[in-house]
């Protein structure tokens, strides 16, 4: 799993960043001479003393107690004050403004930071304090060759201001939501910060981590487009709640997700003599296995594909889903009845929900029936849940099983987090169609 | 009043001792030169006594008692007071009856139990036997088919065995309470009572399974178990105690369905009542059974669908609700 790299100080543990002792500071130039660059850059020491005063620390502040909660990073954008970082840092501040309020540490002290936008798909949140920053990092669009050296800015773990090297790796392919790989240790605190080249210039927004050296970053043409988009149409009202942009951006991203699978045919992937639902999508990653045990009687063969990403709405609330997985079951040896209780333990287990609290969802309801998929009886399950904060989003799980074989079967379960009904129900539907068998 | 009366002495609404008076005059107090003693402290030695006027009428006359004496309907203190049936007195903290021999007594109850004497099915010797097995061999069968694991035989039996055991020691605590209030055993009825019960907890899984799959029915199945469970309890204890008490079957049966009423409303209301908690579980049923057993058609991929807006509705007005 991913995971995203604010900190929460209430869990925070002491942990020592992994640091390579065997590289000095001194080495990238002393590799430079072989293949000088057409402009010699300066030495990155000097570069990142003079530009160590654009990036600073976000501290969300808990009211009541009056200290920080979490922290990340963030950097200035523009001589305003206009600064990036990202959406999960400052969530608390989008679903519970009269709890908490954010402040940017920069060396010298603190300022008040006011939110302007985020942009919760590609977890942006574009903040601005009152003190102007003549210091700050233009944001061109600039792409690097794979390999190139990137330095990621932040401040992990609450240590100070932190420069790590890693290697630029092109964007992740295939992804939901646009990232870059980025090879090297991004750690807690960090997020928010920038991503630079040697020259200085802002290549992504450093967001998350899989651990082992893998880190992500948001490419640097989504920050543009969110201060653009701001600075283009400011708010009027300072105060103004920011649940509605989001909830325009979740019904945006969801319609666009919807468009994008229902624009492709939904391949079919062979199953013993079933067809299921295949690799619907190239931002799906699709894995299978059999448990290979001698000694169960019976054997079950997974086919599971995912988008393995999800959008952050807060920290136990995700959405922007779409999973699915099929368990195809067998068996010489067991007798109808001995199956159908095998089929009935497969059945009662459901899939992974995605995380949401009470304050976030309501209970599901189902409804269960059997329903002839071509000609294929199928005992299908649908169970939906509406989304309170954003009305007209909706968690989807579809189970079915089907029913046409006394000792095999496939049992399949689809979920959907954050679409709206209509496209829930319409993705629901072509995936129930993918079912078929062949004999 | 009669020649001769009964004089009998309250406990409550029953009868603490009965005496025949037959000639007159009677004496009643605390001493032993009485016709009637009375071991109440706070009657006196020689309190009252009970005599025949010169007009024949039977009188009752206080003899200068301490405490005095009292007719009770309506309460009033009285030196002489003449009989009337039914009449009562009372001294001290005892109360006194005067009844005459014409006294009408009530209807005879009958007796339900008496007149039945034909055995039941479950007392004969061959239920006893047939169910015990039957108990057995559907046990071992559900162990069987629910187990889609290699079959383990040790497992199994015992899977067999421990019912039959249960209701053994079940059928024993009865046949105690049988010996104690009806100097009977009573082993083997208790024993395939218990027996059937447990039968019947076997079964009202499979059958609520075979409901909710075959007839794709989910309304209230739940409900439905637990009033089943329920039923199954009220039908055991009622034949249960009917070899323990000897209470009328109409009352008993009453009090037993009254109970489980109220167990049932208790333990509903406040499931009722209460907020749903927040729960991300799916809640529909699970039962699985080969797809020979499906009595409910198929529908087609577009009512399935269409079906779906109420549900879309129903999870709206939850958000709404908060």
């Amino acid at each position: 799993m991913i995971v995203l790299i604010a900190v929460a100080l209430l869990a925070q543990t002491p942990v020592v960043a992994p640091v390579e002792p065997g590289v000095p500071p001194g080495a990238s130039e002393a590799a430079r001479p072989e293949a000088p660059p057409p402009v010699l850059p300066p030495a990155t020491h000097e570069l990142f003393r003079k530009i160590q005063g654009r990036v600073a620390q976000v501290r969300i502040i808990e009211r009541r107690s009056g200290t920080k909660s979490s922290i990340g990073s963030a950097f200035f954008v523009s001589a305003q004050g206009h600064a990036i970082t990202n959406y999960h840092v400052v969530s608390d501040l989008v679903l519970h403004p009269e709890d908490y309020t954010a402040e940017l540490e920069r060396g010298a002290g603190t300022v008040l930071v006011r939110l302007l936008d985020v942009d919760v798909v590609h977890d942006l949140a574009l903040i601005q304090t009152d003190v102007p920053a003549p210091d700050f990092f233009p944001l061109d669009d600039h792409e690097p060759a794979q390999g190139t050296r990137l330095f990621a800015m932040g401040n992990p773990r609450d240590l100070g201001t932190t420069i790590v090297e890693g290697t630029y790796n092109g964007l992740v392919q295939d992804a939901l939501y646009e990232r870059i790989h980025f090879t090297g240790a991004i750690n807690p605190g960090m997020s928010g910060g920038p991503t630079l080249t040697g020259e200085g210039r802002v290549v992504g927004i450093n967001v998350s981590t899989l651990g082992n050296q893998v880190g992500f970053l948001v490419p640097v043409a989504h920050a543009r487009a969110l201060l653009a988009r701001v600075l283009q149409a400011p708010r009027k009202q300072v105060d103004e709640s920011l649940l509605p942009s989001v909830h325009q951006q979740l019904l945006e991203n969801q319609q666009r997700l919807t468009e994008r699978l229902l624009a492709s045919p939904l391949p079919q992937q062979p199953l013993d003599d079933y067809r299921v639902p295949g690799r619907w999508s190239s931002f799906l990653k699709c894995w299978g296995d059999t448990a290979h045990e001698p000694d169960t009687p019976y054997t079950v063969t997974n086919y599971q594909c995912s988008s393995e990403e999800d959008i952050y709405l807060s920290s136990n609330h995700s959405t922007g889903v779409v999973s699915y997985l099929h368990q195809h079951v067998s068996s010489r040896e067991l007798g109808a009845l001995r199956f159908a209780s095998l089929y009935s333990s497969l059945y009662s287990q459901d899939p992974d929900s995605v995380p949401a609290t009470r304050e976030d969802v309501t209970n599901f309801r189902c409804q269960s029936e059997f329903v002839d998929v071509g000609g294929l009886p199928v005992r299908a399950s649908m169970c939906l849940r509406a989304y309170r904060r954003f009305p007209g989003l909706y968690d989807l799980v579809l189970r079915a099983a089907t029913l046409n074989a006394s000792t095999s079967g496939v049992d399949s379960s689809l979920t959907l987090a954050g679409f709206s009904a209509d496209n829930a129900r319409k993705l629901a539907r072509r995936y129930l169609e993918g079912l078929s068998w062949t004999k | 009043m009669d020649e001769v009366i009964f004089l009998e002495v309250l406990e409550g609404d029953g009868v603490q001792a009965r005496h025949r008076l037959e000639r007159f005059p009677v004496s009643v107090g605390r001493g032993y030169d009485n016709d009637i003693i009375l071991d109440d402290p706070k009657v006196s030695a020689s309190h009252l006594r009970v005599e025949r006027r010169e007009d024949g009428a039977l009188v009752v006359r206080d003899l200068g008692s301490q405490n005095g004496t009292f007719r009770v309907d309506p309460w009033a203190p009285l030196a002489e007071v003449v009989l009337t049936p039914d009449a009562r007195v009372a001294l001290g903290d005892t109360v006194l009856r005067f009844r005459p021999r014409s006294h009408k007594v009530e209807d005879t109850v009958i007796a339900r139990m008496a007149e039945s004497p034909r055995e039941r099915l479950f007392e004969q010797p061959r239920a006893f036997t047939a169910t015990l097995l039957v108990l057995v061999f559907a046990c071992l069968v559900s162990g069987y088919v629910t187990n889609y694991q290699r079959t383990d035989w040790g497992d199994l039996l015992t899977s067999g065995l421990i019912p039959l055991g249960v209701a053994l020691l079940w059928a024993g605590g009865w046949s105690l309470a049988s010996r104690i209030s009806r100097r009977s055993f009573q082993f083997r009825t208790h024993a395939t009572l218990g027996g059937l019960m447990l039968l019947g907890v076997t079964l009202v899984p499979a059958a609520t399974a075979t409901l909710g799959f075959s007839l794709s029915w989910h309304w209230g199945l739940g409900f439905l178990t637990k009033v089943a469970y329920l039923g199954l309890l009220v039908w055991g204890l009622f034949w249960h105690l009917r070899y323990v008490t000897r209470w009328e079957p109409v009352r008993l049966l009453r009090v037993l369905v009254v109970g489980s009423g109220v167990f049932l409303l208790l333990t509903y209301i406040p499931t009722l009542l209460a907020n749903e908690e927040f729960s991300p579980e799916l809640d529909f049923s699970r039962s699985m059974l080969p797809p020979s057993f499906r009595v409910a058609r198929t529908q087609s991929l577009d009512a399935f669908f269409q079906d779906s807006a109420q549900l879309q509705k129903d999870v709206d007005s939850l958000a709404k609700e908060e």
